[in-house]
Parts: structure tokens; sequence; C-alpha cells
């Protein structure tokens, strides 16, 4: 009669947990509030997310893990899996979810991937929980007319506005970079990208400002970023002799082995990238002696060394702590849990949808490292300041604002 | 302890199945899990019936016709995309859930028997390999065919299947919001009922003369054609039914999330997730696949997170040291647990009869190689 | 061959960069080959998928990258960094070897009567395990090897095609591998015992070949193959990561089922075309499309030439 045993354990679980179900009660401490993020924490894009997590933890630990009253619990999620080795799909809905169930949870902080927010948007939206995103970039998410057809408002079943981000979206950062390779006399281009929402996204728009501005584009191609090496696109890139390289994609997808393999295969261009290569692993990955004096890298917001006020003590904070200086990516991590903290204490109750209109009532925040900001009617923020950057003895080194 | 007989001739399924058909139904156990685990335990088994679905139509190829398949995440895509393409607003297709499953079904079947035909009759693990590469190409197809499946973006939203007017008033008497986006009892029971026609027509399937003549051929080939199988035919009538299976799994996957996802929800390691749960469960036995599923997939997308809740909460992980950190570990867990579980029952947990039958005979000691 | 090279450098545009994909094509080809033998070698002896070697090559690039970091080499004087590198190809090829054995004595050989299939499954949990070692190892994020051999053109800093010392590396270190390689599996006693293992294990047993110590050596060459290719990988390419084992891991397998599984100057000749292949796609066909070209080729071929290149077609079960 083995076999009815586990049946029946399981039959025995259904009636203990209706008999607790029956007695208890749920809800916790009226003075607790948790904030959690949901991250791919396992695979590819791990690196990142240590940063974007590592700078959301600096905040709350600078706030004592308190807001106003309240007391904050912060809560790490993943949404990869180890089978699959990346986000999944099912992992991000079982995140949301969870967050939509525990009364708890004022705040979601994700995703990192645009993909993984097109999925939990609209289970958030529903249950009206407000979610910041640190560094979605792609602009359908809130800006109406820019993405595929019906976006946003597919992601909001309510009508209502629950998905606000700081980053600024790559309609704004893909062009200011094609000004600037203008400005410093760049005359021919070849773009590539990774293939991915972002990196695709904005190298496409760099395309678009290019023709504008009358750069030729030699050439555009995606690169596969589970490849190893791209010596054989050097050699093709070589044969065109363009002035410039404009890579978009991200340190974690192969950004370092393009810089890298550009100078192995003796190219002479300059290689241009975006915020997501502004990261120490970038140099690290590359090899300092790869990027020195040859590439420029944009970034919406400004330096960690431009920094005033609050800023700044971040910066000196997070130097103390690692011993090096912020990320770009680690900023926006920290920003946004500022920007929860932000918006429970002026909310003052323990109450989703005040949270929610408190978030969105946010105008003219100057106590993160951003600079001052506020978010629009679509939920993005009004950070439009570009800055451009290149590499110098191994460091990160400012040199203008970008568009102005 | 002797039982009644009528106890003894009991199988133990039914007992299973209510379980699966009551605990969504029962408020309490359902609220009292999510408050220990934090995990909507019902919400996970709808994912886990489709894996389930998808598996199952793996175990048609591995399990009973000895074919070894790497590349079953290309077909549960295919089954994705097409009632992606099928379905969402931007395409002027506009079908149905009923018309969607069964096109996306024969269109991964189809892909089978293209994919099949001339390459089946190749020897055992280049079989193997051709599926591998059938699966990294279809991936990169999907990727970089952007006017077609939007890229690295997605196609959504999937629209939910329509629900029947006259199911509605006997829903709403089960507690049951008739509402696909609001209430996930309703995906529930669609895998679950799907899941079960499956297991249903697999059972019979063993028993009939086509699957004991795939059975025929995992066992031995050149004996099987000798006795008059079409030894080929065969292989492909299974390699259609598991890829059409998977097709069928990525269809309703599409549908739950509404959302295709991105192609990279398809790439080789789902291949080889879902054959480590059927060769874990027991290769051609569908009770073993199912369990399988239940055991790895449940580490992946209940346990483990549970798991790191836990150690999130006790605050031993705090802080930046990467040794202390839960998803540093994941991949050293899962592989230990294959290794010991392949160790200790390398028939897998619940073999079917036949396999087990022959590990406790002695093999025969000709091996050949090439 | 350089003179060869020196008169292509003369010739028109399109066709030196034909012979710039053709020599970066072989180059990596090379590369994935002598992953590949380390696969080809133990499927021919025990018919395993060893889904673990690419880890293998992963931990040996790790353990190379940390040699150098102990041995101070980027700031040594020349003489220092030859004997450094020498000393790597010496080193990292024995501990992949060492791990390889102790793999396959922990792991595979309590499941040598099991199912075909269960130590695969064994093979892919091996794997997870040693990817999640590289991670707590080297972290997340990929690694820069550091520049030890020169990028100096051979052909003169002038010329379009760029034939390096990093190129004249690969070659010198992988052709004297192979032949080594083929001559002790054609002329030694251990080598005919491989063979005759690999042709027919219960007749080699008759004959007095003990198995268990030829499947050990196996393993103990196919790691240490591996071993010299993760240092000429770092050496090469400059990057090592966590991940690497994957991907090269799969064209590596690739490359050995092209050639004719268990076939060892089929491993060699799978790993040069997957190599050309991908070379050629980027150049040709469009960079995104590259990996998907070569899957394309492998089935094809396959359906073609069933046994791979140069297999020879043997009947299962005869």
């Amino acid at each position: 009669m083995t076999r009815f045993i586990p049946p029946l354990l399981l039959v025995a679980l259904l009636a203990v947990t209706t008999i607790v179900g029956w007695g208890g009660s749920a809800g916790g401490d009226p003075n607790t509030i948790k904030i959690v993020s949901s991250l791919p924490r396992t695979g590819s894009a791990k690196a990142q997310t240590d940063t974007i997590v590592g700078g959301m933890k600096m905040a709350l630990d600078e706030a004592g893990y308190k807001a106003g009253k309240f007391n904050i619990e912060f809560l790490d999620w993943d949404d990869a899996t180890a089978g699959a080795g990346q986000w999944t799909a099912e992992a991000e809905t079982a995140n949301a979810n969870r967050a939509v169930g525990d009364p708890d949870v004022m705040v979601y902080l994700g995703t990192y991937n645009s993909g993984a927010a097109k999925i939990s948007m609209p289970i958030l939206n529903k249950a009206g929980l407000l979610m910041i995103s640190p560094v979605n970039t792609w602009p359908g998410l809130t800006k109406p007319g820019m993405g595929d057809p019906g976006e946003p408002d597919i992601y909001r079943p309510s009508g209502e506005i629950t998905y606000v981000r700081l980053v600024p979206t790559d309609d704004l950062q893909g062009p200011l970079g094609a000004q600037w390779a203008k400005e410093l006399g760049f005359k021919s281009v070849y773009v590539l990208d990774d293939n991915e929402v972002y990196g695709k996204g904005i190298a496409t728009l760099f395309i678009d400002a290019c023709h504008e501005l009358g750069i030729e584009v030699l050439g555009h191609e995606s690169i596969d970023v589970k490849a190893q090496e791209f010596k054989p696109l050097m050699a093709t890139i070589k044969s065109l002799k363009p002035d410039l390289v404009y890579f978009g994609g991200t340190t974690q997808s192969k950004g370092g082995q393009i810089a890298k393999d550009m100078v192995a295969a003796g190219l002479d261009a300059k290689l241009m990238v975006p915020d997501a290569c502004y990261e120490e692993a970038f140099i690290e990955s590359a090899g300092a002696e790869n990027v020195n004096d040859r590439v420029y890298v944009t970034f919406g917001g400004l330096p960690p060394e431009q920094w005033t006020g609050a800023g700044a003590r971040f910066r000196d904070e997070y130097i103390k702590q690692h011993g090096k200086k912020p990320e770009g990516y680690a900023i926006y991590g920290y920003e946004a849990a500022k920007a929860a903290l932000e918006a429970i204490r002026t909310a003052g109750v323990k109450d989703r949808r005040a949270i929610l209109e408190a978030a969105r009532g946010i105008r003219d925040f100057d106590q993160g490292a951003l600079g001052t900001w506020s978010f629009d009617e679509n939920g993005d923020s009004t950070l439009t300041t570009i800055s451009g950057l290149t590499i110098r003895n191994g460091q990160f080194e400012f040199v203008k604002l970008l568009g102005q | 302890m002797s039982a009644p007989r009528w106890l003894d001739r009991m199988p133990a399924w039914p007992l299973y199945l209510a379980v699966l058909v009551a605990f969504p139904l029962l408020v309490y156990p359902n609220e009292v899990l999510f408050r220990w685990t934090g995990i909507s335990i019902g919400g996970q088994l709808t994912y886990i019936f489709i894996y389930a679905i998808l598996a199952l139509g793996l175990n048609v190829v591995v399990g009973y016709t000895g074919i070894l398949h790497l590349g079953i995440a290309a077909f549960f895509g295919i089954g994705a995309y097409v009632t992606g393409i099928l379905t969402v607003p931007a395409y002027p297709f506009g079908v149905g859930f009923v018309a969607a499953l069964v096109l996306s079904t024969g269109a991964a079947a189809l892909a089978g028997i293209l994919l099949g035909a001339p390459t089946l009759r190749l020897r055992g693990d280049y079989v193997a390999i051709v599926t591998l590469g059938f699966g990294e190409v279809t991936r990169f197809t999907l990727r970089n065919l952007e006017e077609i499946t939007a890229g690295t973006r997605g196609l959504n939203p999937v629209p939910p299947p329509q629900l029947p007017a006259f199911l509605e008033p006997p829903l709403r008497l089960l507690g049951i919001t008739p509402d696909w986006s609001l209430d996930y009892r309703l995906f529930y029971f669609l895998a679950l009922g799907l899941l079960l026609v499956v297991i249903w027509l697999l059972h019979n399937l063993e028993d009939s003369r086509l699957g004991r003549a795939w059975m025929a051929i995992r066992e031995d080939e050149l004996a099987a054609a000798c006795m008059g199988i079409n030894a080929s035919r065969v292989k492909l009538s299974a390699f259609a039914l598991g890829c059409g299976l998977a097709g069928m799994a990525g269809c309703l996957y599409a549908t739950v999330l509404a959302s295709t996802a991105g192609p990279d929800a398809f790439d080789f390691n789902r291949s080889v997730l879902m054959l480590c749960c059927i060769i874990l469960g027991g290769l051609g036995s569908l009770r073993g696949t199912l369990l399988g599923v239940l055991l790895l997939i449940g580490f992946d997308n209940v346990v483990a997170p549970v798991l790191d809740g836990f150690i999130q909460a006790s605050g031993i992980s705090s802080g930046d040291n990467r040794f202390l950190t839960f998803s540093n570990w994941k991949l050293m867990i899962f592989g230990l647990a294959l290794i010991l579980m392949m160790r200790f029952r390398p028939e897998g947990l619940l073999p079917s009869r036949q396999i087990e039958a022959e590990m406790h005979t002695p093999q025969p000691l000709t091996e050949e190689t090439a | 061959m350089f003179p060869v090279l020196l008169a292509a450098a003369e010739a028109p545009d399109a066709w030196q960069t034909f012979l710039q994909y053709t020599l970066i094509g072989l180059s990596n080809g090379a590369l994935f080959a002598l992953v590949a033998l380390g696969y080809t070698m133990v499927y021919g002896i025990i018919e395993l998928i060893n889904f673990a070697h690419g880890e293998v090559f992963m931990l040996g690039s790790f353990l190379a990258l940390a040699l150098i970091g102990v041995m101070g080499l980027e700031e040594a004087a020349l003489w220092q960094r030859w004997l450094g590198i020498g000393l790597l190809f010496v080193v990292v090829p024995i501990f992949c070897g060492a791990l390889n054995v102790g793999i396959d004595l922990a792991v595979y050989k309590p499941l040598r009567d099991a199912p075909k299939l269960a130590p695969l499954v064994s093979a892919i949990g091996v794997s997870f395990v040693l990817m999640n070692v590289g991670l707590l190892w080297g972290g997340a994020a990929d690694r820069h090897f550091p520049d030890l051999v020169s990028r100096e053109n051979l052909l003169g800093s002038e010329a379009a095609l760029s034939f390096t010392y990093k190129d004249l590396m690969i070659v010198a270190v992988t052709v004297p591998i192979m032949i080594a390689l083929s001559v002790f599996v054609k002329g030694t006693r251990l080598g005919k015992a491989m063979r005759a293992t690999a042709q027919d294990p219960l007749a080699a047993k008759l004959m007095g070949i003990n198995a268990d110590r030829v499947i050990s050596v196996t393993f103990a060459i196919g790691g240490a193959l591996a071993g010299a290719a993760a240092v000429i990988y770092g050496l090469y390419i400059n990057t090592v990561s966590y991940q690497m084992g994957f991907t090269n891991g799969l064209y590596a397998f690739t490359a050995a089922v092209l050639g004719g599984i268990g076939n060892i100057p089929g491993a060699v000749l799978g790993g040069l075309v997957i190599g050309l292949a991908r070379a050629f796609g980027s150049g040709y066909v469009g960079e995104r499309w590259t990996s998907a070209l070569v899957f394309v080729i492998l089935i094809a071929i396959l359906v073609f030439r069933p046994a791979g290149l140069l297999g020879t077609h043997a009947r299962e079960k005869v």
C-alpha cells in the first residue's frame, strides 16, 4: 500500500493548511514595508545586477533601512533560473505575483531586461503596485508612439501609470552620441549592435541621427553575444576603413571583446559605446591598454567625480565601502531605491495607492546621485543630462556634457 | 497487513488527480502556502503542467523510440511563435485559442517531419547533434528575422482564450472569476486538462501497435526491421508526435504568459533541462516523466526562490561576499543533484517496467563503435 | 608559408580580405580542434558525449590566468615571459588532465554499465558544478587575459594582411601536439590498446588489455589537450569567463561530429571546417548568421555523409 502514502500525505497537507488558514490571519507588521527587486541574479547578467543591487543596498544603508516611520525590509529576488541561466518569463511572472500577493510589498524595483518588464508590468499594473525600473531603456514601455504598435497601453490594463523609470531612454542617448561624433570630426562610422532590445534600439537611433548629420554609415551588423571573438568581423571593418566604430551593447554582450579585437586586427578607428559599457568591468574585460585614448562613452547623468551634494556623499561612502568609484548601473540602482524611499516617506502611510501617487508626484528630486529630476506624465524621469567620457590611463574621464 | 482486494486493485492516480483538482479550489491551502513560501504554488503548477506536456513529447522521442533529441526547445519555440503570429494584434490573423493550438501543434509536427525525414536514418548520436544544431538554427532565426518575430522583443500581447458563455455561471459557483488575467485557476485547469488528454493519449499509444513498434526500435532497430517494421516511417511518426506535443506546450506557454517571451527562452539549456527531467524520472515512463518535471522544474521555479528567500531573511547573505550569495550556488546544487541521482538510480526514479527489467538482466556483451 | 603570405600581401583588396578570413578561420579552427580531440577520444572509447569537457577547458584558462598573476608575468622581462608561458603549457595541461581523470573515476566510472543516457546526464551535472566553480573562482564578469604574446605583424606593420606572433604561436603549438598525438595513437603500445578498446571493448579485454587504464589515459590526454587549448585560447582571444566552456564545448563537439566522431584526424578537420565556416560566414553572409550557418553546414554534411567527413559508416547492432 506504499503507493498510497504520497497522495495521502498531500491530502493531509491540504487538510492541515486549511485548518491553519481558518485560524490564522494574514497581514504582517503595520510598521514594516518591503521593497523587492527582481533582477537576473543567475547567469550572464549577474555581474551587472550585482552592481545594481549593490547600489540599492547603499541607498537603504544610508537611510538606515528607514523611511519616515516605517522599517524597510529589502528582498533581492532572482528572475533568472539556474536551468535557463538567464531571466525567464515564468520566474518574472512568479516574482510579480509574489509581490502582488504579499501585502507588505509596496515597491517593486525592476526589471533589468526590457523584455521582462513587458511580462511583469501588466500584472503589477492591475494590482496598482509601484514599479520603478532602474535600467529599462526600451522607449515603448512608457512613450506612446516610440515603440511597437499598441505600446505602452497594452502594459497598462488598469489604464493607470504604475511604472516609472529613471534611466534616460535610448531615443535621447543615441542621437546625442551621433552629434558628438560629428563634433569630434568623424566622417564615417561602422555600427555594431548586440541584437538585444537595448543595444539594437540605441544603434538604430544612432544610425538615424548619423544620416541626418551627414556622417557616412559604412555598415551595420548585429553580433552573436555568445560568440567568443570577432576577428573576421574586424577584418571586414578594417577593409572599409571607418573613422569610428559604434557598438550598441553592454559589457556583458561583449563590449570588451570588441574593443580588444579592434586593436588586435590593427584597426585605427576609435570606438564609441553607450552607457551600458560605462563601468569598470568594461575596462577590466577589454584590458586598459586596448581602450586608453581610443574609446568614447556616452552616459545618462553625470559621472561620479562631477557630483555635488548628496551625490558626492554617496560617492565618498561608496568608495569607502567598495574601494572604487560607483558604476553607471550602481548609480541607477541607488537612485531607484532612493526614489522608492522618498515615495514611502512622502506618502506616510502603508498603502500601495498612496505610495504610487507619491512616486508619480516626485518633482525636483535632488537627494540622489543623478542631479535634479522629476517624473513626467509618462512615468519617465526628466533626466536628460548625457555626458561624454573617454578612457585615459585605465580610468573614465569626463569630457563634456552632450547636446549643450 | 492485508488490504481488501478492491483496494489492492485500485490505482493511486485518481487520488493525485483529486488533490490537483481540489487544491486550487480550496482557498485556505493556497493562502497558507503563499504565506509560508511566498510562491503561488498553483500558478507555478500551471507551468509545471506545460513543461510536463513538453517532457512527455520528448519522452516519445527519447524514451519510447530511443532517439536522442537535443533540440526539443526549438519545437517548443515554434509552437509559441506560431501562436504569437496567429494571435497578436500586430498581425491580421487574430485566430482563437483552439485554432492556434491546433495550428501550432501541426506546425511543430511538420517542422519535425521536415527535419526528421532526411536525418533520422543517421546513427544515434549523429541525430542528437542534428537536433542540437536545428535548435540553435531556430533560435538564431527567431532572433534575426526581426520583421516577423520582433527579434528579442518577442511578440505580445497574446490574448487569452475566449471563455464560452455557458461556463461562466458554474465557474462563479466554484469561486473562480471568469477573467484569465485575474484568476490563475482558469489557466491552471486548462493546462491540467490538456495534460490529462495527452497522458491518456500516450497511455493508450504505449500498448498500441505503433507504441510497441517504437519500443521495438529502441531495443533493436535491426531486429525490428526484420520483423517487418518500417523503421524509418515508425521513427518519423514518433519524432513528429513528440515535436507536435512540444509545439502544443509552446502554444500554451505563450498563451499563459500572454507573450512569446524572447528567442532565448528556447535555447539549448531548455532542451538539456527537459532531457534531464525525463532521464531523471525514468525514460519511457509516463509517471517517471511527470515526477522528473515536478522535481527539476519545481526546484528551479519553487524551491530555489523559497530557499533564497529564507536565506536572505536569515541575514546570512548580506554584503558583497560572493560565497555567501545563494544565487552563486544554484548551479552547483543543481549539478550535484543530477550527479547523485544518476549515481544511485541510473535507470531513473520511476523507470518503465521494461527498462527496469533490462537493468536487472545481464547485458549482452557485444558493443560496437564506429 | 611566408613567401606565399608576403606575395598575398601584394594582392588586391578583396583577395586580401579573403586571405585574412582564411587565416583567422584556420587559427580559430585549430583551437576548436584541440578541444574537439578530447570529445572525440572519449567518445571513441566509452561512447559518452562528455558535456563537462568544455568546463575543464574553462577551468584550465582560469588556472592559467591565476598563474600569470602569481608569477607576475605581465611586468616580467621578455625571456622570463617566454619561460613563464612555457611553464603554463606544462602546468595547465597536467591540471586539466588530472581533473578530467578525477571526474571520470568519481562520476562516470560507476556508471559504465548503466543505461547509456545516465552518464550523459551526469556529465551535464558535472558541467554545471564546474561552471559554478568557475563562477566562484573568477566571478561573473568577463576577465581580461594579459596580452603576453606580441601582436606585431610578421608581414611588416604596414601590410594590410595581418599574421602576428599570436597566429604563429597557434601553429607552433597545435601542429606538434597533433603530430605527437597521432604518433602516440598509431605507434605506441598504449595507443594501440586505445584503438583496440575503441573498436571492440570486449575483444580488447580478452586480449589482456586493461580497459580501465586505457580509459583513464584517454581522459588524461583529452584533458591535457583541453588544458593546452585553454592556454592558447587565453593568449590568443585574451578573454576568459566562466561561461566560455559552454560555447567552445558546443563548437568543439560539433567539430568532432562533423569530422566523424571517434575519429582523430576527423576532429582536426572538423575544427578547421568550423573555424573557416565562421570566418567566411561572418565575412560574406553576416555576423549574426554565423553560428546558425555552422549548424546548417553541419546538418547538410551529415545528410550527405551520414558518418561525418572522415568517419566510416558502421552499422549499429549487427
